[in-house]
């Protein structure tokens, strides 16, 4: 495999940045307060751990665990440490959200293609993909995953978040230093800067003329919306959000919600799954005592 | 803040994933020293619809050591052969399903119960038993057996004591009994519940087997049994007897073969499971028996026995022998049985799209659903004192099962199909016994 580049800049303030690409989103490690001779090294930390993630988990791979299991035919497939951590962690997920949050849902994309086009598949075929979608249909035995036939698994939903922490994790295993990792807009910082200043993070938005600010310390931020990818049919919008259980966009949700929580992935869970609720994403942050902000 | 329950399990959860498991029973033989009494027989057991034939030869001997002293040996080999319902239930369509060993495949025509006519076996069955007494009124026995069949291997022992009090009136008996099983599934044991892997037999079985360490090539099971019981004589001509039994069952006690069908509402198969089994078993019963001599010349012959497991299995048994002499030294006897069981609680004809991943454990066998059987039987044979003696036993068993363990869900699309046919067996018993 090529070596990935990562490039390293000096900022205003005593801060470094590190930047490389990941997860098809743009990475950037900002750190503050560690010797510039140490940037690059922990940098290259950080991107080697996200980078590391992707291989793993990607579905676009053919030589990983995530292959493995999505082409088993139902066979059982015996999985690595981490990803049993994480099946155990998408089980638990599927329970707390009453099924919204499922892994098995990536199936449903063989249907739903959004592209901005005014494609919507009949309800005949999302009846035929509906059987081949369900965290219940999966038998997860730690460490043994068996899926009927036809069945995939895909951590597109949160691995990025979690690569953020993960990433996080590996560079504050070097450094004292406060220490920020973003990938494309999820992110997760160690500390506030060495001024006690809090980051200050621009969120996107799709049709937000300037981008808002939100602060953060120490833990993590997600976003979740439907800025790029959608379908248009009947002048109705059909976000790329969809409900695992009925096979359909959910529609009435924001266009974007952000969410701060303890760390990147807990974060991204919430936005996800408030996203999922639709119109009542407020009522589902609210019910969670999520520290979040909603644009419609 | 303070968090909510479902907030904090959340955040918990978060927290880990980024921070980082028969006993053999004896003869009593009255009279003759240093003689051996030997029993023979052969069984043959045959269900309709060409199910299960069973072919049993049995010899026992008892040599009277003298002095109250006996050693019973006795040999058992069973050759079954035929179909047995592998669990599945029927199709619209025909199903074809893959033989434990991955070689054999096997298609079941449309909407008939899927059965396994790969199915055969041979057992050969031993056992020794030593029974001698301790004191005037104080018997004690001690056996071994052991049973082998190509993929099960059972060694046990017991030991039992017998004790008379009031000149012999009353019998006081203890006996334990010990087994320890080894089964090694053709194929391996698959893991209880787990998806039967399509086109298993395909020839990529060793592929199969590096990913699959699913599957144990060998399990094993023990019962302990305890048994206490009471015999009284309660008048010249009648006696009643009591026993409870009490038998804890530890370990693999799925059948390997097993399957159940996974339907969706139209109650057509989506994929089938193997079954599973709890680990352990517990079952108490509780025998009753009155046997009574009727004119001088016949014998009356009543037990009723309860059985109740926590596997949610209560059963009742009733049995009726009447033994009519209708000449010096030849017998009748009719014999009625009846015979009915609650089902398991992890019974079910098949399960709904997605139930398997609900349950702990889930059967389908017909043998552990809710179920009524009646023999009807006529034995002849005649009882000379002093030279052998033959009989002959004609059995008609009949079996219906009732509805339960139908997933509601899918109730409407299997009720086209007969889930669990009535099964009828014949068996026949001739018998020799002789003095040697």
């Amino acid at each position: 495999m090529k070596p990935r580049p990562i490039s390293v800049d000096a900022a205003s303030g005593g801060v470094h940045v590190g930047r490389f690409d990941a997860m098809a989103s743009p990475c950037e490690v900002l750190i503050a307060g560690a010797p510039a001779d140490r940037i690059e090294a922990l940098v290259t930390a950080a991107a080697d751990e996200v980078w590391r993630i992707e291989r793993h988990w990607s579905r676009y791979l053919d030589d990983n665990v995530v292959h493995r299991i999505n082409t088993a035919n139902g066979q059982p497939v015996e999985v690595d440490a981490e990803t049993a951590r994480f099946l155990d962690y998408a089980a638990q997920l599927h329970t707390l959200s009453d099924g919204l949050f499922d892994v098995t849902s990536g199936v449903l994309r063989r249907i739903w293609r959004f592209d901005g086009s005014d494609r919507i598949p009949t309800q005949a075929q999302i009846d035929a993909v509906l059987p081949l979608v369900g965290w219940h249909r999966v038998r997860w035995q730690n460490p043994v995953l068996q899926m009927p036939a036809g069945m995939e698994i895909d951590f597109g939903g949160i691995g990025k978040e979690y690569a953020v922490d993960r990433a996080l994790q590996t560079v504050r295993a070097h450094t004292d230093a406060a220490v920020l990792v973003n990938c494309g807009g999820d992110l997760a910082a160690s500390g506030p800067r060495p001024d006690g200043t809090p980051w200050r993070v621009g969120v996107q938005i799709a049709g937000a003329e300037s981008p808002p600010v939100l602060a953060l310390d120490h833990g993590g931020l997600a976003s979740s919306g439907d800025a790029h990818r959608y379908l248009l049919k009947d002048g109705i919008r059909y976000p790329h959000v969809l409900d695992p259980r009925s096979g359909r966009p959910v529609v009435g949700a924001p266009r974007t919600v952000t969410v701060r929580a303890a760390s990147c992935t807990e974060a991204g869970v919430l936005s996800t799954l408030a996203l999922l609720h639709g119109a009542d994403a407020q009522d589902y942050l609210k019910q969670n005592d999520a520290v979040a902000w909603i644009w419609w | 803040m303070q968090l909510n329950d479902k907030r904090r399990a959340l955040s918990a959860a978060t927290l880990t994933l980024l921070g980082g498991a028969p006993a053999a029973g004896h003869a009593s033989v009255l009279d003759g020293n240093g003689n051996w009494d030997i029993d023979t027989a052969v069984l043959v057991y045959s269900e309709s619809d060409s199910r299960v034939q069973l072919v049993e030869p049995v010899i026992k001997g008892t040599l009277n050591l003298g002095g109250e002293r006996y050693l019973t040996t006795k040999l058992v080999l069973d050759t079954l052969t035929g179909a047995s319902p592998n669990g599945a239930t029927p199709a619209s369509h025909p199903q074809t399903f893959t033989g434990p060993s991955g070689g054999s495949n096997y298609t079941v025509a449309a909407f008939e119960t899927p059965l396994d006519d790969t199915f055969k076996d041979t057992r050969v069955q031993g056992s020794v038993d030593y029974l001698f007494p301790t004191s005037p009124n104080g018997k004690l026995g001690f056996g071994l057996n052991a049973s082998s069949e190509y993929d099960f291997l059972s060694v046990g022992a017991n030991a039992r004591y017998a004790h008379d009090f009031f000149q012999h009136n009353t019998t006081l008996s203890a006996g334990v009994s010990f087994e320890s099983d080894q089964i090694d599934p053709v194929g391996g044991a698959p893991v209880a519940l787990s998806i039967m892997p399509p086109n298993a037999g395909d020839g990529e079985q060793e592929e199969d087997d590096q990913e699959g360490r699913e599957r144990s090539s060998s399990e094993s099971k023990t019962v302990t049994d305890l048994i206490v019981g009471w015999t009284q004589v309660i008048s010249p001509r009648s006696l009643m007897q009591v026993n409870y039994s009490l038998s804890v069952a530890s370990g693999y006690q799925t059948d390997p073969y097993k399957l159940l069908s996974v339907v969706g509402s139209d109650g057509e198969p989506l994929r089938y499971i193997y079954e599973g089994r709890p680990d352990s078993r517990n079952k108490q019963a509780l025998y009753g028996r009155y046997k009574r001599l009727m004119f001088d010349r016949d014998v009356f012959d009543i037990s009723y026995r309860f059985m109740t497991d926590d596997w949610g299995i209560d059963s009742h048994t009733v049995d009726l022998t009447y033994r009519w002499y209708f000449s010096q030294n030849h017998y009748l006897e009719p014999h009625l049985r009846w015979y009915n069981q609650t089902a398991a609680d992890f019974y079910h004809v098949a399960l709904y799209d997605g139930q398997e991943t609900q349950v702990d454990y889930a059967s389908a066998d017909p043998r552990l659903s809710e179920l009524d059987g009646m023999t009807l039987g006529l034995k002849v044979g005649s009882a000379w004192r002093n030279s052998g003696n033959w009989s002959a036993r004609l059995e008609l068993y009949q079996q219906q099962y009732q509805d339960t363990g139908i997933p509601p869900e899918a109730a409407q699309g299997l009720s086209k199909f007969d889930l669990q046919p009535d099964l009828t067996a014949v068996m026949l018993t001739l018998g020799y016994r002789f003095k040697w």
